[in-house]
């Protein structure tokens, strides 16, 4: 469900509601969908956040209206207003600390008072993070819930795409729905100015003495 | 975190493998929930079938975030250097991993420089106008790949390229501007461009002269 102010558009769409506790990861695994980005500073969401998020399936482009919600208490904003008409959420807890994996009940159980019967995603953030105070095994909420639980890393991108390949897959009752190639575009030619490329090639040479981040990390999968 | 994966390796894995944790976690735990739409197989298309690909790698791409004077990571994938069967465009093309969305998508001009990037030999620069959102934008990239090789193939290749496009303008008056503007930067640009590499400024005057010998060499070497 999109905002007032926010254009629908003409293929499938549905309102994600994301919550958990904050620090856990939510605004920077949102924000890794949306521009590739790994955003290492911390900055509490306040109230919420609604972005919009497309994915290109076998059967055609759907999108989900992500709605970030703030997980710190003092910035929560309308908090469970924020779950009317949602259509499926994700509850993230940090894999890293314990205390987050302790009040997803809660966080389960405001988002049930609102929304009944939507697919629900647990997901264990961090997991790249060497020393777990969360192992696997004492993840067992999900079962006893009935919610699809996924470990994943915003860092490593480790199933990062398995939370939106799980929804929309119960969203259109399809489990062979997956994702496709988008079509790329042919670019269109573009007029070269000599006074804009000097300043590209400027620009360029200043770029390329900047460290890129995470410059030990050898992994392309 | 995934484990280092061999160069040689790379090339050949699928999208979908999953790497090194347990695959115990693909169990479905979730409710039974009523489905809310219903979606029809529709036919896919990749926008490059009429493309032939020169180039294929893993790498991970960045793109530099003025404002805040750092690099940004755009995505891991692979970028493929694809050339248009008709009109002979080439053009470069880079899909995220598993999500296969595009995080770069340009022509490749013979302005297009690839200079290295300072301290890491696996990685390299360069500027485009880009099109992977569907609008063009002016963005420098820079990418690194799992080894110093397949770097080197890239910036080879793009060099190749280029030096080919400036070589035989003729065909196109897009080629015609470049190539003039080519000869203008190298007028005005000579003073700093004697001090690179002739391999990495093939558009300085100086390497005016060295023109023939490298496109002698890239022809042996086909």
């Amino acid at each position: 469900m999109a905002l007032p102010n926010q254009q629908t558009v003409d293929y499938p769409s549905f309102k994600l509601v994301i919550v958990g506790d904050g620090g856990t990861g939510k605004t920077t695994f949102v924000k890794r969908h949306l521009t590739g980005e790994f955003e290492k500073k911390y900055e509490p969401t306040i109230g919420v956040e609604v972005h919009p998020l497309d994915f290109f399936t076998n059967c055609g482009k759907i999108r989900f209206y992500c709605w970030d919600t703030a997980g710190q208490e003092k910035f929560g904003g309308l908090r469970d207003g924020y779950y009317i008409h949602g259509q499926c959420a994700i509850i993230m807890f940090d894999v890293t600390a314990r205390l987050t994996y302790k009040n997803v009940p809660t966080w389960h159980r405001d988002l049930c008072r609102v929304c009944e019967n939507i697919p629900i995603v647990l997901c264990g953030n961090k997991v790249d993070v060497k020393n777990r105070q969360v192992k696997a095994k004492q993840v067992t909420f999900h079962r006893k819930k009935n919610l699809q639980y996924y470990e994943i890393s915003a860092k490593s991108n480790y199933n990062f795409e398995k939370p939106f390949l799980y929804l929309a897959r119960k969203l259109a009752g399809d489990p062979n729905l997956h994702f496709v190639e988008s079509p790329a575009l042919a670019p269109p030619e573009v007029q070269i100015d000599l006074a804009a490329q000097q300043q590209h090639e400027a620009e360029l040479a200043a770029a390329a003495s900047q460290p890129l981040p995470d410059d030990d990390d050898e992994s392309f999968d | 975190m995934a484990s280092t994966t061999e160069p040689t390796n790379l090339k050949k894995e699928e999208e979908e493998e999953d790497d090194s944790k347990p695959g115990a976690e693909d169990e479905d735990t979730g409710a039974q929930v009523a489905p809310i739409v219903k979606l029809q197989e529709v036919a896919v298309t990749t926008g490059e079938e009429n493309e032939d690909v020169l180039l294929d790698l893993k790498a991970k791409l960045y793109r530099f975030d003025k404002e805040g004077n750092q690099w940004k990571e755009r995505g891991v994938g692979t970028l493929k250097l694809l050339k248009h069967k008709e009109s002979d465009k080439i053009r470069l093309v880079m899909r995220q991993n598993k999500t296969l969305k595009i995080c770069a998508n340009h022509l490749v001009l013979p302005t297009m420089t690839v200079q290295e990037h300072q301290g890491n030999d696996k990685s390299c620069v360069w500027h485009a106008a880009d099109f992977a959102d569907g609008e063009l934008k002016e963005e420098t990239f820079a990418i690194r790949f799992a080894s110093v090789e397949n770097c080197k193939s890239f910036k080879d290749k793009i060099e190749e390229i280029t030096e080919s496009m400036a070589k035989a303008p003729g065909d196109s008056e897009e080629g015609t501007a470049a190539a003039n503007l080519i000869e203008k930067l190298s007028v005005e640009s000579k003073d700093t461009e004697e001090k690179q590499e002739a391999e990495d400024a093939p558009v300085s005057s100086q390497d005016k002269k060295d023109e023939t010998e490298q496109q002698e060499k890239i022809g042996s070497e086909k």
